[in-house]
């Protein structure tokens, strides 16, 4: 049955190749659509990582660092009970390349200089002195570079990776002195604590937010963009299911004398679902091939990091089988149907 | 080779169609030993396709029985029938019905691989057969490459596969020029005197005179002994029924007669009632099929009975 199944692929090729690239540019999307939800999910955990604390003290009304404007005196920092513990600044901002130009949104992080909430650098080095910054490298920011954040300048001295929120927002470092005088004016404001290892009881009015809670957080805003998402992705399965069920019809249309030739010679049901079920799933896993390959050149062409996960690139597949094998069924009731009588009948 | 005798006892096919129920097969008998050819002669629609759909095992018939040796075809179900399609029948279909995807080769060796010889020995064999019907050359070529009488010999090679006891062709010369039909008959005639029992339908007369037996599925449609005579029916009383064979044309002289049919689940649905001067029962006679209704008499009738011949002359033609 193997060579009927793969003699009927090349005696059709022409439909089963147009059907193959219109299912590869559907499975691309929906590998980039896998890959925008894992961004979505994974950036808000990359970028706490990134920040490097076990947890933040906030105002008890703040929902979080990120998702709220916390303000608290300078002062919390010293009745923060905690092995470690240091004042940082968040906030949104707008980052000018060139004067006179539209700026960038970025998120202020204003951190103590090689304290904590100090990153880890993917080139150059942390800020480490007052007009200094470290940018996420999505920026596309050189080193030496002046930038205006609020009324300052800034030099660029560093990059750090993978430090983007709110899908894309990038992350910009600055020592929490000139994140203060650029969000508030005065030193003698912070938004948060940043501790590490053991802490003693709050002062009142105040709450402790581990990493985990404060990257869910951040996640809360985009939920609906994700559910957005993942109705497209819904959607495209629904697209690709229509696309290989329609051809796997056709095919059991056009080949029902075939069929009803061959079960006149005594070829079983089973055998002749078997040829149905193996073009379809041929199909399949040939459009998800090809839109491994394609996706490598779409990714690029969106605006937010397109992280496919490598779990995609068995999971696809395995899923498209399994549609494919649904969507063939139409067709493969067709196969049950033809009546072997049928063979009898006139010219073909 | 050898194979019992073919016996087919009192077979009917009885079909729904459009609610009435139509019967192309209708008790028919007969008989064919090994190595004969047998024709089924009858036109189209004459039920020569749905017998070699009996005799193949592709249909079961209503009643009657199908015996081909000691096999019952008639009482075989499920593996034992596909079994005896795949082992001990061979079929030529009308039109071909190659399989476009395949070669020639393949065309052939396909049914064999369903008989579960390895692949290598259903393409040596298919070669062979090939060879044996004169293809050895275009085995490598799909169906739309060979002309018509290739594609039937590439048929004929298909039904002979697994060397069957019995081959069932369907109008194996339809759509065929004279040159590739007398091709097509000396293969048929090959087989035969190999042993094998063929059965082949058709129309063609050209097949006539190499037959061992001939099944004619309509009977002859002769001229009747009287054709004219004077007929009188007392009311309710049946002229014809349907599913009768057609011989007279009915023109009314006194009376009136209801026109009936009958439908599938034995109800009866009233077409038309004729009175005198209107005629009936024509079609059957000029097509030699069947009556398609009933006629009774509604009233007591006065009927003139005509041949179709004699009919077409003097009430049509007016002679």
């Amino acid at each position: 049955m193997i060579l009927l199944t793969l003699r009927d692929l090349v005696f059709r090729r022409t439909r089963f190749i147009v059907v193959s690239l219109l299912g590869a540019v559907v499975f691309a999307l929906l590998f980039v659509m896998t890959g925008l939800v894992e961004q979505f999910n994974l950036e808000p955990v990359d970028s706490v990582d990134a920040i490097g604390v076990e947890a933040w003290v906030l105002p008890e009304s703040a929902k979080g660092p990120f998702t709220s404007a916390p303000t608290m005196p300078t002062s919390t920092v010293d009745a923060v009970d905690a092995a470690q513990a240091s004042p940082v600044v968040t906030s949104r901002s707008s980052l000018v390349e060139e004067p006179g130009t539209r700026g960038e949104e970025v998120i202020v992080i204003g951190h103590v200089i090689d304290g904590l909430g100090s990153p880890d650098v993917s080139d150059g080095r942390a800020a480490a002195a007052p007009g200094e910054l470290t940018a996420d490298e999505s920026m596309g920011l050189e080193l030496g570079q002046v930038v205006t954040l609020g009324d300052e300048s800034f030099t660029v001295v560093g990059f750090t990776k993978d430090t983007t929120l709110l899908a894309g927002i990038p992350l910009v470092f600055m020592p929490v002195e000139e994140a203060q005088q650029i969000v508030f004016r005065t030193t003698d404001v912070i938004s948060a604590v940043l501790v590490d290892g053991d802490v003693g009881e709050l002062p009142p009015g105040f709450k402790l937010m581990t990493s985990e809670e404060v990257a869910d957080d951040v996640l809360e805003p985009l939920e609906g963009a994700i559910a957005s998402v993942d109705l497209v992705r819904v959607l495209l399965w629904i697209v690709a299911a229509i696309i290989i069920g329609a051809v796997v019809y056709l095919s059991a249309l056009e080949r029902q004398r075939d069929f009803a030739v061959l079960k006149a010679i005594g070829a079983s049901d089973r055998s002749l679902l078997a040829s149905l079920a193996i073009q379809a799933v041929l199909v399949a896993l040939v459009a998800v091939g090809v839109a491994a390959v394609i996706q490598l050149f779409l990714a690029p062409a969106f605006p937010l990091r397109v992280r496919v996960p490598a779990r995609a690139f068995w999971q696809l597949p395995l899923l498209a089988v399994v549609m494919s094998l649904i969507a063939g069924a139409v067709g493969m009731r067709k196969v049950m149907r033809a009546d072997p009588s049928q063979a009898f009948a006139g010219a073909a | 080779m050898t194979v019992g005798p073919l016996i087919v006892d009192h077979l009917v096919v009885e079909f729904v169609h459009d609610g009435y129920a139509i019967r192309p097969l209708d008790g028919l008998s007969f008989e064919a030993k090994a190595g004969e050819l047998v024709v089924l002669l009858g036109p189209s629609g004459c039920g020569k396709t749905t017998l070699l759909s009996c005799l193949g095992g592709i249909l079961t018939p209503t009643s009657g029985t199908i015996e081909v040796g000691a096999t019952d075809v008639t009482a075989l179900k499920g593996k034992d029938l596909d079994r005896y399609r795949r082992e001990e029948i061979g079929f030529v279909f009308q039109a071909f019905n190659l399989i476009p995807s395949l070669t020639a080769r393949e065309n052939v060796a396909v049914p064999l691989t369903l008989t579960g010889t390895s692949r290598a020995d259903a393409f040596a064999r298919a070669d062979d057969l090939l060879e044996q019907v004169g293809l050895a050359e275009r085995g490598g070529h799909l169906p739309s490459k060979l002309s018509g009488g290739q594609m039937q010999r590439v048929a004929v090679a298909r039904g002979l596969g697994h060397d069957p006891k019995l081959l069932l062709a369907d109008e194996p010369t339809a759509n065929l020029d004279h040159i590739q039909a007398e091709a097509i008959i000396r293969l048929l005639q090959g087989l035969r005197d190999d042993g094998r029992m063929i059965v082949v339908s058709t129309h063609d007369a050209r097949l006539v005179p190499i037959a061992d037996r001939i099944v004619q599925m309509v009977p002859p449609h002769g001229e009747p002994e009287d054709p004219m005579k004077k007929v009188s029916y007392p009311a309710g009383e049946s002229i014809f029924e349907q599913g009768d064979a057609s011989d007279l044309v009915y023109v009314i002289d006194s009376g009136e007669v209801d026109v009936i049919r009958v439908l599938a689940d034995g109800s009866e649905e009233h077409l038309n009632r004729l009175g005198a001067g209107d005629y009936f029962g024509e079609l059957g006679p000029f097509l030699g099929f069947p009556r398609s209704a009933s006629v009774r008499a509604h009233t007591d009738v006065e009927l003139t009975a005509y041949s179709a011949r004699l009919f077409r002359e003097r009430v049509l033609h007016g002679d």
